[in-house]
């Protein structure tokens, strides 16, 4: 695990101010955002600077990464890589969440914070508080499925890193792993949740509950826009001008025969009915077409696309005065 | 171990105070939200106690948190940013469609 500067991923200085890791957090987070990012590794990039601004902005937890990269700086490190914070390096230092910081996100932090922070920085006092009762916060990550398992449903195993609560009352971070049940049907977008499966509840309370975003890994013959699936279908230049009847697979499985009405055209759009994902209201099929041009790769070939130019004269340039 | 799974949307919709968990806040900043049109409730005259909230509203209350969080931005702002990014994504999908994307 490499020890990680978060001034450096913010691109300020270890004295900024507040204002400054503010300023430089919001133009990194601009230029990152996935929406209008071009660079390739921007989810990454985002991933490192929340993380940076996470620590950076909260004192508490900017002291205790100070005092940590101190230490590292005089060589508390045997070989330059970063295993474990040392002992008692938390001393004096209490992390909590304060209302209002946001969701937790399982997947969004680093191996190197969570080793320090626990999974979004909860560490409690170890009861210095007193005792009190709370909730366990609810939770995020995300799960990515093939197209298959979200139109008929599958059992998933997910690892997570998740915080558990320790007999002294000091959280600590495991390993572990659940069964998931994709329910048939599910879209991108949906949320699976597992209740009680977020972070652990205090004082008898009980823990709050797992979300998972569910992504559909890209498919190889099918796209998918909202509910709606997209396929592209080859045909030849004679079943686009003459027409005909060709056998397509469906997502669901098995085939249907699909019309190519007469004059088809590249790139034209057949819908399929109610074959799209399922759900309360199907989404369709759609095909697009597109032309694909027998080879001529034989003197038969040739000849036959000779008689045809001259069968049928053609010019597709025409509307370029050409 | 063994878990068990719902499916948000359709089969077990969120409660106001099941979404305010989820993403951490105030049952009234999810009021809020409601009011500013981020959120679209089916039935509005209701008291919120009955509102229920889906998958597509855990996903536009999370990315709202995140802007106000991350920008400062007030939630009218986050408002309008969210309409543009579904804007944004709504035609990249027409062009995806077009095989233009």
């Amino acid at each position: 695990m490499d020890f990680k500067d978060y001034y450096s991923a913010l691109g300020v200085a270890r004295d900024a101010s507040d204002d400054d890791i503010r300023k430089a957090y919001r133009k990194l987070a601009r230029k990152y955002h996935p929406d209008v990012s071009k660079e390739a590794d921007a989810d990454a990039k985002m991933r490192d600077i929340n993380e940076a601004r996470d620590v950076l902005q909260d004192k508490e937890k900017r002291a205790a990464y100070d005092q940590l990269a101190d230490h590292v700086a005089r060589g508390g490190s045997p070989d330059g890589g970063f295993r474990q914070p040392p002992p008692g390096w938390d001393e004096g230092f209490e992390f909590h969440r304060g209302p209002g910081q946001g969701p937790a996100d399982h997947a969004d932090f680093s191996e190197f914070f969570s080793s320090i922070f626990g999974s979004r920085g909860g560490m409690g006092g170890g009861g210095q508080r007193g005792p009190y009762r709370e909730r366990g916060e609810d939770h995020h990550a995300a799960i990515e499925i093939s197209l298959e398992d979200a139109l008929h449903g599958a059992e998933r195993q997910l690892s997570l890193r998740a915080q558990e609560i320790d007999a002294n009352g000091r959280p600590h971070l495991v390993n572990r792993t659940l069964d998931v049940r994709i329910p048939a049907g599910v879209r991108p977008g949906q949320y699976i949740r597992l209740a009680g499966q977020g972070l652990p509840g205090h004082g008898g309370e009980p823990a709050g509950d797992l979300y998972l975003e569910v992504r559909i890994a890209p498919h190889k013959l099918y796209r998918i826009e909202g509910h709606d699936l997209y396929m592209t279908l080859p045909v030849t230049p004679t079943e686009a001008a003459l027409g005909a009847q060709v056998t397509v697979p469906t997502p669901a499985g098995g085939h249907v025969d699909v019309t190519i009405p007469k004059g088809a055209r590249n790139g034209m759009k057949l819908r399929i009915k109610e074959r799209g994902l399922p759900g309360k209201t199907p989404g369709h099929l759609y095909l697009l077409l597109e032309i694909a041009l027998p080879p001529a790769d034989s003197d038969a070939a040739r000849a036959a696309y000779e008689q045809l130019a001259k069968a049928a004269p053609f010019n597709p340039r025409q509307h370029l005065g050409a | 171990m063994r878990a068990t799974t719902t499916t948000v949307l359709e089969s077990s919709p969120l409660t106001v105070r099941e979404l305010a968990r989820a993403v951490g806040a105030e049952d009234q900043w999810v009021l809020r939200l409601v009011e500013v049109e981020i959120l679209h409730v089916d039935t509005p005259s209701e008291p919120p106690e009955r509102w229920h909230f889906r998958s597509a509203d855990l996903q536009r209350a999370l990315a709202a948190r995140r802007l106000e969080r991350d920008f400062g931005a007030n939630l009218d702002t986050a408002a309008l940013i969210l309409d543009l990014q579904s804007e944004l994504r709504r035609l990249r999908a027409l062009m995806g469609a077009h095989g233009l994307a």
